[in-house]
């Protein structure tokens, strides 16, 4: 029974310690990763605005993404970064679409 | 060979459409609406959403009886005759004293090469009689505006349009933003007011393009105070997600001057009220 018991100590402690492993790589993985994607949804956007599509919406994001990052909250500023990325990339695919599509919008 | 004439053809209506004159695109426009609403004259379509539907009318018309701007009219008309520092006045920057000009803004300067609305060249004054720029959109601005164009009411718009060079670039840029769907929502000024004109969002009824320059600026209950038709064109870009411009940029000019060229021949009512 002691055997027992100290062998599920061993293999709990060797779980944790597993565990707390995985959770210092994400959180290195994740701050990578929120830096980049700021850095991207940034770019992004700057593009959507030379465009002349800009939605009022990413900048909000952008900006958020980039105080977050600065406060080491890694996991929001990606999950904003990310947002931001999608949104500009919607408003880049607009962009392209309306140079001929505006046409089909004149009265008939 | 079938395909290629096909092609070909496409390729001309596509040119006819984006090459149509300005004078081609004011007959399609006005048309598109009278054709629509046919039992509205033309010239009422200076009441905006107050031509379509009866009842906001009906409201509209009993607050006339004492005009929620009837005070910030009189503060525009005393702005107007007020001296500057050096003495001069708006008046001496402006053909005719500045009196009965509103319904040829914007216009297109030749000399300098750009459009000119009439809060721009209100602004162009201060700044040659040496007093600072007002803000755009609001405020002694729009006040000014309001009260040059009540000394405008009942005249015709009459705004020419160059048929080459930067002037007409500038009437394509106009006409392009107002066909473009732009903003998180996807929407153009078109799919609002021309293809929906008339119809409702949510409890609203969607005034139609034709005659939206004729009464500006307005004074909206929702600003409390006047606005300019760049500020309501700001507010419309909100509202569909998209970025507003700032006030008096390239592009808010080129898009006032097609919109008010799309309205040439109706009457100046403005300022007028609004929800």
């Amino acid at each position: 029974m002691k055997v027992l018991f100290n062998n599920s100590r061993a293999v709990l402690i060797c779980i944790l310690l597993i565990l707390a492993s995985f959770s210092s790589i994400a959180k290195s993985v994740t701050q990578a990763q929120a830096k980049a994607a700021t850095e991207e949804a940034h770019n992004l956007w700057q593009q959507s605005i030379a465009a002349g599509h800009e939605w009022s919406t990413i900048k909000p994001l952008v900006v958020q993404s980039k105080k977050n990052l600065t406060a080491k909250l890694y996991f929001s500023a990606l999950s904003l970064a990310e947002q931001a990325i999608s949104q500009s990339k919607q408003a880049l695919i607009q962009a392209e679409h309306e140079k001929i599509n505006w046409l089909n919008n004149l009265p008939k | 060979m079938q395909r290629s004439i096909l092609i070909t053809a496409m390729a001309l209506l596509f040119s006819c459409i984006v090459n149509a004159t300005p004078e081609q695109d004011k007959k399609l426009f006005q048309k598109f609406y009278t054709d629509r609403f046919s039992d509205i004259p033309i010239s009422e379509f200076s009441n905006g959403v107050y031509a379509l539907d009866q009842d906001a009318r009906d409201q509209w018309e009993a607050t006339l009886d004492f005009p929620p701007y009837e005070y910030a009219l009189e503060e525009g008309e005393e702005l107007f005759d007020t001296p500057f520092r050096n003495g001069k006045n708006y008046a001496s920057c402006f053909e005719n004293g500045g009196i009965n000009i509103r319904q040829n803004y914007p216009t297109f300067n030749r000399q300098r090469n750009t459009l000119i609305t009439l809060e721009l060249a209100i602004n162009e004054c201060r700044a040659e009689n040496g007093e600072n720029f007002l803000a755009y959109g609001k405020g002694e601005i729009a006040k000014i505006s309001a009260y040059m164009a009540s000394t405008s009411e009942g005249s015709i718009i009459n705004i020419v349009t160059p048929t080459k060079g930067n002037g007409l670039a500038d009437y394509k840029k106009g006409k392009q933003y107002f066909y473009t769907k732009r903003g998180q929502l996807n929407f153009s000024c078109a799919n609002c007011h021309l293809q929906n004109a008339g119809r409702k969002v949510r409890s609203e009824t969607l005034s139609t393009a034709l005659g939206h320059p004729t009464h500006f600026p307005v004074y909206r209950m929702k600003w409390g105070g006047f606005g300019t038709l760049q500020r309501r064109i700001a507010s419309c870009d909100a509202q569909v997600r998209a970025q507003p411009l700032l006030g008096q940029s390239e592009t808010y000019k080129a898009l006032e001057y097609f919109l008010t060229y799309m309205s040439n021949g109706l009457p100046i009512n403005g300022p007028a009220s609004r929800k």
